[in-house]
């Protein structure tokens, strides 16, 4: 189940990427949800682990990768129990933030209303206000109530 | 400072071309655009300099801003052009803010926070975007584009109520415009307050008002406020005061050739945000005239048939009467 919670909160870390390059584990990066998600968001494809063949930069490293696909890859596999900045991630990420959200237990930190309006029917906890949201329209009404950010 | 700047930073595979024209420009969007990659390749050539093999094209000088002590070098830094990554979370403090407004510098902020502190413009929001290869073929060609077109935010249908941000002149002047027309005008009392106030309407149409030099902070969720309720417009002019300059009943020449590039006439230090400029310089040209302006309390004259018509004939898009 994905649930979001706005504004400061503990055991947060604001800066993804940051993290990304110092904990990510090489497994991690050939896994075939990551390797969907390199592709979908960076259009680049995982040649190994520590090989990315990117259409714009050519071939390039790991921590090469978009800042956007870093929190994605930390939100599936990371198990420190932090919660991720997801205010880091495009709305073009937003897909994948449900799909994580789907197959575990995902809590998210975001510090703007993320557009998840690509994706109309998706269910969520909103911790701020405990009020469960079943579609973007719900998320977005329970979203500009909460004063956090 | 004031003015605006072209600049290019490019090494061998990647260019990219930004204008910047206002204090404080704000790059977001979609992840994997090259927005990291651009104040990478701006830390190395402000480190290195030529030797880094990036090159930067500007008038000014171009650097980066970040970590614990920012507090300590931007007093130092002048005239320059300041990019900040979404790394450091002092942008939005107060204490940025108010160095901001006391910087003699432009400020390039990537972000997808909304930054309240900050009176950034509407116009000033941008994502970048890949339009290809440079003529060489061996780089690629990034942009800015204007995440928020005027185009999706305005709406030309006769709104049954209209939502004025402001609470002064500007608020009087649509309440009796709207009055005589059979709309309901409601004062916002603020910009933070235009989404709640939107959001409890339950009628056709709603027209929001709002003054685009300042109104950055609120874009992203109002532009998802109009997504969801596609009855809520905005109609975002730099200001009210903007709209009476603009409309030509005051002066002529001289203040339509600062309207038409403000940029080279707004110092940032001065004006925070463009919207005090065009407060100070009507006040200043209708000092003494029977259109006298005053912020605080809307002159009637401006009421008057055809001046009342001139400036709602500024208003493109937008179906008062």
């Amino acid at each position: 189940m994905l649930k979001i919670i706005f504004g400061e909160v503990e055991n947060a870390v604001y800066h993804p990427p940051t993290y990304f390059d110092n904990r990510y584990e090489d497994q991690w990066i050939t896994d075939p949800l990551s390797v969907a998600m390199i592709k979908d968001i960076d259009k680049s494809d995982v040649v190994s682990t520590h090989l990315i063949q990117s259409p714009v930069l050519g071939p390039i490293s790991t921590k090469e990768i978009s800042g956007g696909v870093k929190t994605l890859i930390l939100m599936a596999f990371d198990k420190s129990g932090r919660i991720f900045n997801a205010s880091s991630c495009g709305d073009n990420c937003a897909k994948w933030i449900i799909e994580i959200g789907k197959k575990k237990d995902l809590t998210i930190n975001l510090h703007h209303v993320m557009d998840f309006h690509s994706v109309p029917i998706f269910d969520a906890v909103m911790l701020n206000s405990d009020v469960t949201i079943h579609s973007y329209g719900e998320y977005l009404e329970e979203a500009l109530k909460i004063k956090e950010r | 400072m004031k003015g605006k700047y072209r600049i290019v930073v490019q090494n061998n595979k990647l260019r990219y071309e930004l204008d910047i024209r206002r204090n404080i420009t704000i790059i977001r969007g979609d992840s994997a655009t090259g927005k990291t990659k651009l104040i990478q390749l701006l830390e190395q050539a402000a480190s290195l300099g030529e030797g880094s093999g990036v090159e930067v094209f500007c008038e000014r000088p171009c650097r980066t801003l970040g970590g614990n002590d920012w507090d300590l070098i931007l007093p130092n830094i002048h005239g320059q052009i300041i990019f900040l990554d979404e790394e450091n979370r002092f942008v939005k403090s107060q204490e940025f803010a108010d160095a901001a407004k006391n910087s003699d510098n432009y400020f390039v902020i990537i972000t997808r926070e909304d930054l309240p502190n900050l009176p950034y413009s509407a116009d000033e929001i941008y994502g970048i975007h890949t339009s290809g290869k440079y003529h060489d073929l061996k780089r690629t060609y990034n942009e800015l584009y204007h995440i928020y077109s005027s185009n999706e935010v305005s709406g030309n249908e006769k709104p049954e109520i209209v939502v004025v941000e402001d609470s002064n002149s500007g608020y009087e002047f649509f309440q009796a415009v709207c009055g005589e027309c059979g709309i309901t005008c409601i004062s916002a009392g603020g910009k933070s307050n235009l989404k709640a106030i939107a959001e409890k309407q339950s009628k056709d149409s709603v027209l929001l008002i709002a003054d685009g030099a300042a109104i950055g902070s609120e874009m992203n969720e109002l532009y998802q406020l109009m997504y969801y309720k596609p009855t809520v417009k905005c109609y975002l002019p730099e200001s009210f005061e903007w709209l009476i300059l603009k409309s030509g009943i005051i002066d002529g020449r001289s203040i339509q050739d600062i309207l038409h590039h403000p940029e080279d006439f707004i110092e940032s230090q001065k004006y925070f945000s463009w919207e005090r400029f065009f407060t100070a310089l009507l006040v200043q040209y209708t000092q003494g005239l029977f259109l006298k302006y005053s912020k605080k309390r809307l002159n009637e004259a401006y009421l008057h048939g055809k001046i009342k018509s001139a400036i709602l004939s500024v208003m493109e898009g937008v179906n008062l009467v």
